[in-house]
């Protein structure tokens, strides 16, 4: 394979506080994904991990540095829809329903009924056949994140970025949406972004897990997840997943307690 | 059961007011039974017929204004949720007008248009405008930064963020001001209707009042009232065509 699907070179992201310093929420990221790859990033809270997730779309401009997509830079100027974004939670728009919610990236871009069978069968994929017309208020957590990621895959983007897209889930969810995760990624093959809190969570899903410094951010160190694929929950009390979240945990652990210089949490 | 209660609260209240009527106060150049306002509205309907004109009349004045209202108030709000330029320059007349008393511009309006279909039409239209106005320009505001990104992040153009997501979104607020558009704009038909008017259900009203006919009193009254519960319930119709998403959203 050729270059690397995303590329951020130096990306620095400030936002000018009127004073003398800008606060500066993460500097000089640089990394590349593989096509394929699956990449977590795990760090404190306020680390900027959601923020980088939301410069890289586009949502957030960039305070220096570059962004590339298949070696073309991203300016944010064009319309092209080369990323999906799964969002944390409540994202969902209350008007529409499932269908109507996952053909959102399609109107205007498809004719209307190609549109409609890409995005029933995406909603398939997910597992939520039969609920086409369900209105996101009558659908439980997993499955409007379910209805979310959908709506993401459906313009079958070059890389798809994930926040926190499980945060909002009670335990017992969360950790069956991430064996769902992995089903799908495993029949999509997607390049995907994935910011977590969870470091169990990001070593599951992740060929490679990046750890994030307290604020400003900066990759700390990153890890090649040793587990082979296809993976089940069994994984979680291998030794070797044990021992690798064990020192994330103490990476993140002591970031914290850099941030916090002494003050209790 | 809700229906239930709603026949018995009505009924009951029904009961108060004759008993109030023909015990309490028992005269009837006061206030007059319930029963006599049914009987006289019979008659005015059914029997004379002379109440038509006065519905015809007011009904035409009142859908003009708001509807006039809301071509103006929704676009208006809309642009000024969307450009702050247009924000500044009529925030401090919209501020302003909105809490002026409308019946004080009541008197201008019959000196510019006459005693005529327009002035009429200009009173109720301000009672309406404002809350249509206000209304649409919150919902537009305060649609969630979330959505706003859901569109951003799909690309979508200004032209379909505003069509698929900020029209959407506040589709429920406009509703809601229309609600209060009703009932400002019934106010303002019989404002309009006292100040110059041959006929209309303001001119009834008030014609009754200074002949002590009270039973037509009370049926230009009820008229009014039974208009208001029209309106709302349209407007319910038309929510519940429109976002049927919202109902599931509201505190049971």
């Amino acid at each position: 394979m050729a270059g690397p699907v995303l590329e951020l070179r130096n990306l620095t992201k400030e936002i000018p506080t009127g004073s003398q310093e800008p606060f500066v929420i993460f500097k000089n990221i640089s990394l590349g994904v593989k096509e394929g790859e699956f990449v977590s990033i795990v760090g404190p809270s306020g680390c900027g991990k959601t923020t980088l997730l939301r410069v890289i779309n586009g949502l957030l401009p960039t305070s220096s540095g570059q962004i590339f997509i298949d070696g073309k830079e991203q300016t944010g100027a064009d319309n092209e829809l080369v990323m999906g974004f799964v969002f944390q939670g409540a994202s969902l728009l209350p008007w529409r329903t499932s269908l109507k919610n996952v053909l959102l990236g399609l109107e205007g871009r498809k004719n209307p009924g190609e549109a409609e069978e890409i995005a029933r069968f995406y909603l398939n994929l997910v597992g939520l056949s039969g609920f086409e017309n369900h209105y996101p208020h009558q659908l439980s957590g997993g499955m409007q994140q379910r209805v979310n990621l959908a709506r993401a895959l459906v313009i079958d983007p070059r890389i798809l970025l994930m926040d926190e897209p499980f945060a909002a889930l009670d335990a017992q969810t969360r950790t069956f949406m991430q064996l769902e995760l992995l089903r799908i990624w495993s029949q999509t093959k997607k390049t995907v972004i994935f910011i977590t809190h969870m470091i169990s969570e990001a070593i599951l899903l992740s060929d490679r897990v990046i750890v994030f410094s307290h604020r400003p951010g900066r990759i700390r160190s990153e890890f090649a997840v040793p587990l082979a694929r296809p993976r089940n929950i069994d994984i979680k009390s291998d030794h070797r997943f044990l021992e690798l979240e064990n020192v994330v945990w103490k990476q993140i652990e002591e970031e914290v307690k850099a941030s916090r210089e002494g003050s209790p949490i | 059961m809700k229906g239930i209660l709603k026949l018995i609260s009505i009924f009951g209240g029904g009961v108060l007011w004759h008993i109030l009527a023909t015990r309490v106060i028992n005269d009837s150049a006061l206030l007059v039974s319930p029963l006599v306002v049914i009987d006289k509205g019979y008659e005015m309907l059914f029997v004379t017929a002379d109440l038509y004109p006065h519905i015809y009349a007011s009904s035409s004045i009142f859908f003009l204004g708001i509807i006039l209202a809301t071509l103006v108030g929704v676009p208006l709000g809309f642009l000024m949720a969307l450009s702050p330029v247009v924000r500044d320059c009529l925030n401090p007349w919209m501020t302003a007008l909105y809490s002026t008393p409308r019946i004080a511009f009541a008197p201008v309006l019959l000196l510019w248009f006459g005693i005529d279909l327009a002035t009429k039409v200009a009173i109720v239209f301000l009672g309406c405008v404002f809350p249509i106005l206000i209304n649409s320009f919150y919902g537009m505001r305060v649609v969630s930064r979330e959505f706003v990104e859901v569109g951003r992040s799909f690309r979508l153009s200004r032209s379909r963020l505003f069509l698929k997501i900020l029209l959407p979104a506040s589709v429920p607020f406009i509703l809601s001001g229309l609600r209060l558009a009703v009932g400002r704009g019934l106010t303002g038909v019989a404002i309009a209707e006292w100040f110059g008017a041959t006929e209309g259900l303001g001119y009834m009203i008030f014609f009754a009042g200074q002949t002590l006919n009270i039973p037509v009193l009370f049926v230009g009254v009820a008229v009014f009232a039974l208009l208001g519960i029209l309106g709302f319930q349209v407007l319910k119709m038309i929510e519940e065509f429109a976002s049927p998403w919202r109902k599931e959203l509201e505190v049971k």
